[in-house]
């Protein structure tokens, strides 16, 4: 009897634990790619800023802003929009800058993003994939890249 | 009168020859678009990267790539979350990748011509640090004001220091992943 009982509480303690391991294996699996848009900010600041900071220092900025798993830091960045053009994804593409800055903040977006000027001042929220720099190679300065951006004024 | 008319015909002259030169020089773009594609029995796995940025010298043939590596997008966010990691990729380590080549058959790509050219290329990539030597043929467009190169090639993971040799990454992910690379260039 005693015995019996063991074992039955034993079966389920298996059986909960294979349920429970599959159900997290498969939202593992099926894990949902982090809502930029909805989640919190962490930091705000200016294209200016931004750019400054990683010409400075890139292995610093680099160490705040990226995370290892790609989930990097979500910013929202204000600045002046320099050019809006359109990558091979049909996503449009806003670069923030200002016009005395070596390099700017080119913000890649999922949605519609209604009609902007240039020239215009906004605010741009999305996650940071990687950070100014000069590059020898190219001669040039790269911009701050900006991913699932979305518009925030 | 006389100067005016002058005037107007430097203007034009100008005018023509800006229209008839086609492309040259150092053209850069981020129109890009860099694709990774591993297939193994127990499945395939592609990742897109479309903001990356691209220099090339039509008059030295010089061409190069910088890829920042947490643009690749996957359709499942737990391989994201993989190929990001220090055992993977180590974006954080190493965010960008880079792509430097030449081509070695220049006098065959004819940059103020329309039509597409095959170009033979030689150069370097580094990815996660590791830098290996390629040689690789690129396929040349030019149409009007407009560069177009595209490629296509394998690597080897194990010669970047990636390597799996236990678990599901050792059987889901290819040893030789596809790399596929496009840009369109404009004079700005």
């Amino acid at each position: 009897m005693k015995r019996s009982k063991i074992i039955r509480i034993g079966l389920i303690a298996v059986l909960a634990a294979i349920v429970l391991g599959g159900a997290t294996g498969y939202y593992l699996f099926n894990m949902p790619h982090r809502d930029v848009h909805s989640a919190k900010t962490d930091y705000q600041l200016t294209a200016s800023a931004l750019v400054t900071e990683y010409l400075e220092n890139a292995d610093a900025a680099n160490e705040k802003y990226l995370a290892a798993n790609g989930d990097s830091k979500i910013l929202e960045v204000t600045g002046v929009v320099h050019k809006i053009t359109e990558d091979f994804a049909g996503n449009k593409v806003i670069i923030l800058k200002n016009a005395s800055d070596k390099a700017g903040v080119s913000c890649t977006f999922n949605g519609e993003i209604g009609s902007l000027s240039l020239g215009a001042s906004v605010t741009v929220k999305g996650v940071i994939n990687a950070g100014a720099s000069y590059d020898a190679d190219m001669e040039l300065y790269q911009d701050v890249v900006l991913n699932n951006c979305t518009l925030v004024n | 009168m006389k100067r005016i008319s002058f005037i107007l015909s430097i203007v034009l002259i100008s005018m023509s020859t800006s229209t008839i030169a086609q492309v040259s020089g150092k053209l850069k773009t981020t129109k890009t678009h860099i694709k990774f594609f591993s297939t193994t029995p127990a499945e395939d796995i592609e990742a897109n990267n479309y903001a990356s940025v691209s220099t090339i010298n039509t008059e030295t043939g010089d061409g190069v790539f910088s890829v920042p590596m947490q643009s690749f997008e996957f359709e499942k966010a737990l391989m994201q979350k993989h190929f990001n990691s220090d055992n993977f990729l180590d974006t954080k380590a190493f965010p960008t990748a880079k792509l430097k080549g030449k081509i070695t058959n220049l006098s065959e790509v004819d940059f103020a011509k329309d039509g597409t050219y095959l170009a033979k290329v030689t150069g370097d990539l580094t990815i996660k640090g590791k830098t290996n030597p390629i040689t690789e043929s690129a396929n040349i467009t030019v149409k009007g004001n407009t560069v177009s190169v595209s490629s296509k090639f394998n690597i080897t993971l194990a010669d970047y220091g990636i390597e799996f040799v236990k678990g599901k990454p050792a059987s889901n992910v290819a040893k030789t992943v596809e790399v596929t690379v496009h840009s369109e260039y404009q004079p700005e």
